[in-house]
């Protein structure tokens, strides 16, 4: 089997198309997007404000009309309702009815998804202390924090056990501390064969817990696939010594690149090729190898250089 | 399918039964029932049928301010807010969504008229020693002709704002019970039989001033009700399911 007919979710050439009612032009939100989940895994999708993320999410999940493309969630088409019903859906703002206790609104979505009637009140109150929430059940939602509506719309998202979870921007609006719940919670789901698909800005918990990403950009994908392949820099790698007080061995001064030195410790990057006689060099001179790795772009640095590039791409069509 | 739709209908309820409206419209109404008595057409000999005709139009009149108010925002409030995101992703129909938010209405209008034709009863049987039970008759048929109003409010606010909601919805009442006046001309009968009219709802005369009406005519009404719900419904979801959220 294909990588495509065994994905969690699978996007096919969705395409959003916007028509005025009169005057302006035809506007595509996205285009042609194609993006594959792979079950059990953490998912994300990055890219700047006006992208095409929240749209392709709100197509694949039945709340935006597509104009056209193929939306499967677990091999159902997720455009109809009963394709939606294993999923957990998170938006980016914790929407809820203000009037309703946090009870009663899981207690609400709960009945909603099908969940067993017997199961309703211990699996709320056992979603409820997942999310930090324990002891707020009898609070009306209007005297609920950001960060504590967030919290909740965490738990609505997984009220169902759902086999698929897409999270909007799920750490936003949260404290450090909460922000790192929210990442164990999402390796958690994954160590549980919960397939997660991330909509994030935040490309420092896209980096810690993702598996693969999808970059778009403009309505359309701009890159994809697994973090390391997309962050590593083809043919360098990076290596870490101590004990070279008197600086670097002129053979490896002459090879390395992006030299820095920090209390002892210098990290330089060298040719692949090189290594062996680099590790043989700094050993000569008396210094210890501390790590030996591939060099890695940062999220951040991948990211904004791809932004440029593909503004490049669009301005010169 | 019907535990998703009933689901949405108690939320309906729940969120309805907390709104100031529902009690400041019936006490308003109860007010104005008890004052029924002293108004100045009130003529001897007739006092019991003016009472019923009156009591019917203030359950007509409490009835619409409730349903336009309930109905006319559920819909956009609950897209204005994003509070339908929740509800459509844990895989409920669009249709079902609209029919429970509709039922929802439906079933607190029910609680209203039921309620204020209680105290109009009581009123009676103070005043008059009658308990004036074919009142429920013209109760039976407020609740209907209000489902309808309701599931036309529903269909268009699935693509529009409160305002416009109720401004169609009023215009829909006024067509509704206007046939004779619009299109009873000779030359323009043939439309008739696809006029959409709510005359079928009008009850007045004989709860009023006769002795009720047949059992013949309630089970034609609900046929009336159920074909306008249906169609109204069916246009609303059509429109409803088009919409982006």
């Amino acid at each position: 089997m294909d990588v495509v007919s065994t994905s969690a979710i699978r996007i096919t050439g969705a395409r959003k198309r916007y028509k005025p009612i009169v005057g302006a032009p035809e506007r595509d939100a996205v285009r042609g997007v194609d993006i594959a989940v792979a079950p059990g895994t953490i998912h994300g999708l990055l890219g700047p404000n006006g992208a095409g993320k929240t749209t392709t999410i709100k197509m694949l999940l039945g709340l935006v009309k597509p104009s056209a493309g193929e939306f499967r969630i677990l091999g159902e088409d997720s455009t109809c309702p009963q394709g939606r019903r294993r999923v957990g859906f998170m938006p980016e703002q914790p929407y809820f009815p203000q009037h309703l206790r946090a009870d009663q609104a899981l207690r609400l979505y709960a009945q909603l998804a099908g969940v067993p009637r017997h199961e309703i009140v211990e699996r709320t109150s056992r979603l409820m202390e997942r999310v930090g929430l324990q002891g707020r059940e009898k609070t009306t939602l209007d005297a609920f924090s950001r960060g504590m509506l967030q919290r909740l719309g965490i738990a609505q998202a997984l009220i169902n056990d759902p086999a698929v979870v897409v999270l909007d921007e799920p750490a936003s609006g949260l404290d450090p501390v909460g922000q790192r719940d929210i990442r164990n919670l999402m390796l958690e789901l994954r160590g549980g064969g919960v397939t997660v698909l991330l909509s994030s800005h935040q490309l420092s918990e896209v980096e810690a817990v993702c598996d693969e990403v999808t970059i778009m950009n403009a309505g359309v994908v701009a890159a994809e696939g697994q973090l390391d392949a997309l962050l590593n820099v083809e043919g360098r790698t990076s290596i870490r010594v101590r004990g070279l007080e008197a600086g670097l061995p002129p053979e490896v001064r002459d090879l390395a690149e992006d030299v820095a030195v920090s209390g002892g410790v210098s990290v330089f990057s060298v040719p692949d090729e090189s290594v062996r006689a680099v590790v043989d060099a700094v050993d000569d001179a008396g210094g210890v190898i501390v790590s030996i790795s591939p060099v890695r772009d940062s999220l951040e640095d991948y990211f904004a250089r791809l932004l440029t590039r593909s503004a490049v791409e669009v301005g010169s069509r | 399918m019907m535990s998703r739709i009933w689901t949405i209908a108690r939320g309906v309820v729940a969120d309805s039964l907390r709104r100031k409206v529902v009690y400041i419209v019936f006490v308003f109404a109860a007010l104005l029932a008890m004052a029924i008595p002293s108004l100045p057409s009130y003529g001897l000999g007739v006092e019991d049928a003016v009472y019923r005709e009156v009591a019917l139009a203030l359950s007509f009149a409490t009835a619409l301010v409730l349903s336009l108010s309930l109905a006319a925002n559920r819909v956009p409030s609950e897209v204005e807010h994003r509070t339908v995101y929740n509800v459509i992703s844990k895989g409920v129909g669009r249709w079902e969504y609209l029919v429970g938010s509709w039922l929802g209405v439906f079933v607190v209008t029910c609680g209203a008229i039921a309620a204020f034709t209680a105290v109009e009863q009581v009123i009676a049987v103070l005043r008059y020693g009658d308990a004036m039970w074919q009142l429920w008759q013209g109760a039976l048929a407020v609740w209907l002709e209000m489902g309808v109003i309701a599931a036309f409010a529903v269909a268009v606010s699935a693509i529009t704002g409160p305002v416009v909601v109720v401004t169609a919805s009023l215009a829909m009442l006024f067509i509704g019970h206007s046939r004779s006046t619009l299109v009873g001309g000779e030359g323009a009968l043939a439309l008739r039989p696809f006029y959409p009219s709510l005359d079928a709802f009008n009850v007045v005369n004989p709860v009023a001033h006769g002795s009720g009406i047949p059992v013949l005519y309630i089970v034609s009404m609900l046929v009336v009700f159920a074909g306008f719900v249906g169609l109204a419904l069916a246009i609303g979801v059509a429109l409803f399911s088009r919409r982006d959220l």
